[in-house]
């Protein structure tokens, strides 16, 4: 079980996140709403995972992944994104993200998913 | 000519024959009495570890094959590589993606891609996936990564298992055109127009899918029961979702209160 933290700008899909992740034993220790926001809370509570949605305002979550993974290159962080954005996700596992999840998703597969990231 | 043993489905029994394999035909012997054709093959399905067949000649008639899987992937490989069927030669990854995640490890397999009517076939050396034209989700004509290069390719999204799975269909640009017409088409009768649910509506449909069961779903869009309930009921009417299990709500006869408060009672003296 590990302390997360998950980012993306639609609330929606951080409480639904919030509550898989909770019904799986993890513990959510924050949310941010954009890229930036999710680099300044990565800093400030140092979470076990993160998981980071790719297109959100300010600064999209490659961007956001590359500064996080700059200042912590031991960041687990898993990608979320939409059906279709595949390409995306190569370029953030080049980038450095450990694990993906692609919308729209069921518990079983966000939660083993993230169990594989947290053993790895 | 090969003999296989089956059972097969006659006058609503299960009977025991050998089939006879032929290069163009198979030959059920006695009691059924009859060839199958490849080329009158209108459509092939398997449910579990039967081999539904359905040969279209003046009339339609339907095989139930019951056999081993290595006996049934011999038929099907026979039957859908002659089979009065849409088919072309393709690279195919089935699944590509399971339930959101990527599948680890998935390769793109070389084969043909065969639609009959009831289903799309991926057929290579080693694998016969089929996935039912009722469980296609979707069809879209995307691009993925292919040895680095953006490449066109065939999404399709289907149920599995109640989970959706995606496969993928590579193929040149012109045939891959023709295919997803095809499958399209194959498909109509799935396409909805978009706007069949708002956005609240949308929500809670994608909450099921994710496994929300409804007091998780009230209390995430902060709905009340009732609106749950029409929201359901407009998935249901439009063949979205189906009705799994009814929960009931209860509230306690003053019999039941007083139950409770003798029980109470019991526990703290």
């Amino acid at each position: 079980m590990g302390k997360i933290l998950i980012v993306d700008d639609t609330l929606f899909m951080r409480t639904l996140l919030k509550n898989i992740l909770f019904s799986g034993g993890h513990t959510i220790v924050g949310e941010a709403g954009d890229g930036e926001e999710g680099i300044a809370k990565y800093k400030e509570l140092k979470p076990d995972l993160v998981t980071m949605d790719i297109v959100m305002p300010k600064l999209n979550g490659i961007e956001a992944l590359k500064a996080i993974k700059e200042s912590d290159p031991a960041a687990r962080i898993v990608m979320c994104t939409a059906v279709g954005q595949e390409q995306m996700v190569k370029l953030a596992i080049k980038s450095g993200a450990k694990g993906y999840i692609i919308k729209p998703f069921q518990a079983p597969k966000v939660l083993e998913e993230v169990k594989n990231v947290l053993a790895s | 000519m090969t003999e296989v043993p089956v059972k097969i489905q006659h006058n609503n029994e299960w009977v025991v024959v050998k089939l006879g394999i032929g290069d163009d035909r198979i030959t059920v012997p006695a009691p059924v009495n009859k060839e199958i054709i490849f080329k009158t093959v209108a459509d092939i399905a398997e449910k579990k570890n039967i081999l539904i067949i359905t040969v279209k000649t003046d009339t339609e008639t339907v095989y139930r094959i019951l056999s081993v899987e290595k006996v049934l992937q011999v038929l099907k490989k026979l039957i859908l590589g002659s089979c009065n069927a849409y088919r072309l030669m393709a690279y195919f990854m089935s699944p590509a993606i399971r339930g959101g995640v990527m599948v680890k490890d998935a390769q793109w397999d070389k084969g043909s891609v065969v639609v009959v009517r009831s289903g799309i076939w991926f057929v290579s050396a080693v694998k016969q996936v089929c996935v039912p034209v009722n469980d296609v989700a979707a069809i879209e004509l995307t691009k993925r990564d292919v040895q680095g290069k953006p490449t066109d390719v065939i999404r399709i999204d289907h149920l599995d298992s109640g989970e959706v799975s995606s496969s993928l269909v590579l193929c040149p640009l012109s045939t891959l055109q023709v295919l997803y017409n095809y499958l399209k088409d194959t498909t109509k009768s799935m396409d909805m127009k978009g706007n069949e649910l708002d956005a609240v509506d949308q929500q809670v449909a994608m909450l099921v899918y994710s496994g929300m069961d409804s007091h998780a779903i009230e209390n995430m869009l902060n709905i009340p029961h009732k609106q749950l309930d029409t929201i359901y009921d407009k998935i249901l009417n439009l063949g979205l979702g189906e009705v799994v299990t009814i929960r009931r709500e209860i509230q306690l006869t003053t019999k039941g209160v007083r139950y409770i408060s003798d029980a109470t009672k019991s526990q703290t003296n």
